[in-house]
């Protein structure tokens, strides 16, 4: 490949780099991934505002407790599954093994890769990450107060979703080191083929951590 | 591991192994290249998985997918469809539904935390999630039932109609307990499979007693 280039204004960046343009302009943007920064917040604000302005909605019941269910949802699974991947490097899911164990792995990202995370969006995503359940919370109370106990059902749900994730990232961010090296140590327990493999990505080149890795 | 980094970039050693693990499961770095591509991918994924579990519970045998790849997408989908349908039920013409709707919600949901619990407390090795995917997706043949039950209630409310429904829905019923027990009673000591299947059997006659004593308006 060609030579690196050596970039001592951009201290984002990790040392080998090809430097086309494409690239330059991708690290300069503030924001580099404005699809994945959308939807992790479009689904849970619209989720809140629609729990909010249900009755200019619709006066339905049903419509906006399936519809704020379904937006729920999908805030969940995007936000687990793509937004913190892309936004701030970080992943966790459980896995179930061949005795039937059930794990919980939290994975980070050590080094960064060529389309790295910017600080704006890592702080996008913790803000969007941790206001929203905080709101859920408040609802919480104003409808048992309130006593519109129909709703009480949705806001539990609202809440158990988005705090699996707060849960779920905040362990990542700070287990760190210790919980991939205990994931990566119930690998070589259970000899079969390990369903993941731990990895630490450089620009080109993987290191595998798998049954036949070394340390 | 200076000396490893300086192994992998020489020439004249080969590097071997995969670099991605294709056993069906999400891999972050052919993931980290674009962003359309992999969303598509992961939700293609997702969904075949989602069906290839439906598929499991109709035909119920040992399978790994149900148990190991746990997802609550299916219960999801069969607890809303199902609450949908037992909407529009005579004990409440006045209001919009609401109160049935959240009920029939919480009933399933709740009744499968306290399964799950319970055969946990009995010493089941089978872990919580499972155990709700489990018990969510098997609730398939009585959503089943509750369509066919409302198709024939479209024709008419009488004695032939309700005799109708009541082999569908016990069929459906015996086929939901015997899917879920499947999978279920064999993760407990044999000699307390009959309190594991006892909730089970509960819970899906309480389901099925909502489908058959539903009468529309």
């Amino acid at each position: 490949g060609s030579p690196p280039q050596g970039l001592v204004d951009d201290t984002e960046d990790v040392s080998l780099d090809f430097g086309s343009e494409e690239e330059l302009a991708l690290r300069k943007a503030k924001i580099r991934h404005p699809l994945a920064t959308f939807f992790h917040l479009f689904f849970r604000v619209s989720a809140i505002i629609t729990y909010l302005f249900c009755d200019w909605f619709s006066n339905s019941f049903v419509a906006c407790f399936v519809t704020i269910l379904l937006l729920l949802s999908f805030d969940f699974w995007s936000v687990k599954n793509v937004t913190g991947r892309l936004l701030v490097g970080l992943r966790w899911w459980n896995q179930i093994d061949e005795d039937g164990k059930s794990h919980w792995v939290f994975e980070a990202r050590r080094v960064p890769t060529r389309a790295a995370s910017t600080e704006a969006e890592a702080r996008i995503f913790w803000l969007g990450l941790i206001i929203c359940p905080v709101i859920w919370t408040v609802f919480f109370f104003s409808t048992l107060f309130s006593l519109k106990l129909k709703w009480l059902a949705l806001v539990i749900a609202g809440i158990s979703l988005q705090t699996a994730n707060l849960y779920g990232y905040i362990h990542c961010k700070l287990g760190g080191h210790k919980s991939t090296s205990r994931a990566t140590s119930s690998f070589f327990v259970t000899a079969d083929v390990p369903k993941r493999q731990e990895r630490r990505t450089s620009e080109d080149h993987v290191e595998i951590h798998g049954k036949t890795g070394t340390r | 591991f200076a000396g490893l980094a300086d192994v992998s970039i020489a020439e004249d050693i080969p590097v071997e192994g995969e670099i991605t693990v294709p056993v069906g499961s999400h891999s972050p770095d052919e993931d980290y290249s674009t962003l359309d591509e992999p969303v598509k991918d992961t939700i293609m994924r997702d969904l075949k998985a989602v069906g290839k579990k439906f598929v499991h519970v109709m035909y119920p045998k040992k399978s790994s997918a149900l148990l190991r790849d746990w997802d609550l997408w299916g219960p999801l989908v069969l607890c809303v469809s199902l609450a949908l349908m037992l909407q529009g039920g005579s004990a409440d013409s006045k209001e919009d539904g609401g109160p049935q709707f959240a009920e029939v919600f919480v009933i399933i949901w709740f009744g499968a935390v306290v399964i799950t619990l319970n055969s946990k407390l009995l010493g089941g090795t089978i872990s919580f999630f499972q155990s709700l995917c489990v018990l969510g997706y098997c609730v398939l043949p009585l959503t089943v039932a509750m369509l066919v039950c409302r198709l024939v209630l479209l024709a008419g409310s009488g004695t032939v109609s309700f005799i109708i429904r009541l082999i569908v829905v016990v069929a459906m019923f015996g086929w939901s307990t015997l899917a879920s027990t499947a999978f279920l009673a064999d993760s407990q000591p044999p000699n307390r499979k009959a309190l594991v299947v006892y909730p089970i059997f509960l819970f899906y006659f309480v389901i099925s007693w909502m489908i058959l004593t539903f009468t529309p308006q």
